[in-house]
């Protein structure tokens, strides 16, 4: 790329960018891009954006495991928004997902700027040991025997450590979805992705920042927060989608009890499926999918600004 | 090593802070590292120690009962239809299966949508891959059963041909490992890694190839990908930890019970202990001969814990093995 030299004064409007060397592809180089291209569009296409056609289609017919189908408009549709257990599994939901967010979506964050002040050989096995993986059926097992109403962990330290009356735990359906968000803590964090970002901010950020006299808030509000804010954006794009269709953890500690307490959209749908009733069960996603829809984009519009662009 | 000033470090207040800082990433690692102490101590417990309340901290006789009668169960009983390790290896094949399949078309695409396309199109293919990653799994769920079942048609029953009796030919992969593999192959948050990790190789080393006349593929493979290491390390261990710890997609598509990965045979073996009561022995309804010889030879959540640390083991070794890549493979800039 050419250097350019600017003589001071110069108007904005003529400081061009350096000419970017257009990669002029052979005609072999053409084909093999479209060879790399073409099975990966086939894929996208055929599992991941045709699923979504048919979801709406499907769900205005009457699908069936056998017979013949047909349309019926928005019949499913409103059979869902008049079920009353929809409106539980949606108010489960929503509280099990504001809940996990609050609790547990700064924790890595703050795990990661913390973890980057390390010197680099204690920051990698402080960093082996943070993001030590379990798997999510084994933390399901070993927090079901913690929650054990009997003889489990937290039973011996509420009646026997803090005096309190026996609790309830996942039997009562009053705090079950509380408790249900602990088993996703541990696992595999995005702090690895905020540790990735926050390793790419240049150092002389920080220098000039300490010759100003920045202190250490400052240094983490106006440098590196801003900077790894797209990465935390999009992290908190996906918890909101992933919290919102949560399924294993109530599936495999409650199975949605007690007395549907615990029971969320995705769970419904799963129970709508094995009845069979497949427009139903697809009626219900896409009230899911609209309500993720809104969050999403009402938030990405408020925090629509990006200090590097 | 930035948000401290590297001079002045002696001072009280900030020796405060740095104690405090180290204080919590300590009390941290600690609370992360019961579980596992936890689970590992809990399955070398007898069964009566477990019912114990306070819980013990070291077990008192440490035994490897657990272990043995997970093993006796898992050698063919009537409780598992196959042995354990059967499970295990259709666990295998479908992770496997999924990592042979899915990280070359993903890497291949993010590099031809990185470095060979350019403007408008790179843009508009870049959406086309990354778009689904807004859309909720749950929505997709139901279209993608039923596509397993009768590959172009989202029907339970397929249409004929216009004309004839004959019905269309259909791909059918349901009830197999390739229901859970082939939805998996092109892994969209895979792609975002991918190609945010080879923006930031730069053009001239890729031209410089191309001038030396190599081909595309031939630059990939000599280049790129032995420079990419890292970004096919964090790859391969998100997805493998996904596809293995996938609990639902399974469930749901693989009827036959001898086909199910390790997860659904634990959810199965869980479902069948704690309906028969072997967590309350006292209260127990055992209808089942031989889970109440398992709990009288002393199984109980010691049992399910061995189950569980079967299940992480696998997803540990591939941790252990890309936990130097981690940080070096992720260059994602968000989902610009």
């Amino acid at each position: 790329m050419a250097e350019q030299t600017l003589a001071p004064g110069t108007p904005v409007e003529e400081m061009k960018p350096a000419a970017v060397v257009e990669v002029k592809l052979t005609r072999r180089s053409r084909v093999e891009k479209w060879a790399f291209l073409i099975p990966a569009l086939l894929f996208q296409l055929s599992w991941g954006w045709y699923p979504l056609v048919v979801a709406f289609l499907l769900s205005m017919t009457d699908a069936r495991p056998r017979g013949p189908i047909s349309w019926t408009g928005f019949q499913s549709y409103s059979r869902v928004w008049a079920d009353p257990l929809v409106g539980s599994a949606f108010r489960v939901t929503i509280i099990y997902a504001a809940l996990s967010i609050v609790l547990t979506f700064l924790i890595p964050i703050i795990v990661a700027i913390l973890l980057m002040e390390m010197k680099p050989r204690v920051m990698r096995w402080m960093m082996i040991l943070w993001f030590l993986p379990l798997s999510g059926v084994a933390s399901t097992i070993m927090w079901r025997y913690v929650y054990n109403q009997d003889f489990g962990f937290l039973q011996w330290i509420a009646m026997d450590v803090l005096g309190l009356e026996r609790q309830g735990f996942l039997a009562s359906a009053d705090q079950v979805l509380f408790w249900l968000i602990f088993p996703g803590i541990l696992m595999f964090g995005p702090g690895l992705i905020y540790m990735a970002g926050l390793q790419s901010i240049p150092q002389s950020y920080y220098e000039a920042a300490e010759i100003e006299g920045a202190g250490l808030w400052r240094k983490i509000w106006t440098i590196s927060l801003p900077r790894i804010r797209p990465i935390i954006v999009m992290m908190l794009t996906f918890a909101i989608i992933g919290s919102l269709q949560v399924f294993d953890w109530p599936k495999l500690m409650t199975d949605g009890g007690p007395g549907g307490a615990s029971r969320t959209v995705v769970m419904y749908m799963f129970d709508l499926l094995n009845s069979l009733r497949y427009s139903d069960a697809t009626a219900l996603a896409i009230f899911l999918f609209i309500l993720i829809m809104a969050i999403t984009i009402t938030y990405r519009i408020l925090f629509k600004e990006d200090p590097d662009s | 090593m930035s948000l401290f000033p590297k001079v002045g470090r002696n001072q009280p207040g900030l020796r405060v802070t740095w104690t405090l800082v180290v204080a919590v990433l300590c009390i941290g690692i600690f609370l992360h590292l019961i579980p596992f102490y936890f689970m590992i101590v809990t399955s070398l417990k007898t069964a009566p120690e477990i019912m114990r309340i306070p819980p013990t901290l070291l077990p008192e006789n440490p035994t490897l009962a657990a272990w043995q009668l997970v093993f006796q169960v898992s050698a063919g009983s009537t409780i598992l239809r196959q042995p354990l390790y059967q499970y295990f290896l259709n666990s295998c094949i479908m992770a496997f299966g999924t990592l042979a399949l899915s990280l070359p078309i993903t890497s291949f695409a993010a590099y031809a949508n990185s470095k060979l396309q350019r403007g408008r199109g790179a843009r508009w293919t870049f959406l086309f891959f990354i778009g689904t990653l807004m859309v909720p799994a749950a929505v997709t769920l139901i279209p993608t059963f039923l596509l397993t079942r009768n590959f172009p048609f989202p029907v339970p029953t397929v249409p004929n041909i216009p004309g004839t009796e004959t019905p269309f030919p259909v791909i059918r992969t349901w009830n197999t490992a390739w229901a859970v593999i082939i939805p998996g192959v092109f892994s969209a948050f895979n792609f975002l890694l991918f190609k945010g990790f080879f923006d930031t190789i730069p053009n001239s080393i890729i031209q410089a190839a191309r001038v030396d006349g190599g081909s595309e593929f031939n630059i990939f493979r000599r280049i790129v990908l032995p420079m990419s290491i890292p970004v096919f390390a964090v790859a391969a261990y998100l997805q493998f930890s996904g596809v293995w710890d996938s609990f639902m997609w399974p469930l749901l598509v693989i009827q036959d019970s001898t086909r199910s990965p390790m997860s659904v045979a634990i959810y199965n073996l869980i479902n069948v202990f704690m309906s028969t009561g072997t967590m309350r022995p006292q209260a127990s309804l055992a209808t089942n001969e031989q889970i109440r010889q398992l709990q009288e030879a002393g199984l109980s959540w010691n049992g399910l814990v061995v189950l569980g640390i079967l299940q992480t083991i696998p997803i540990f070794i591939m941790f252990i093995v890309s936990r130097n890549y981690l940080l070096k493979g992720v260059k994602i800039r968000g989902l610009k």
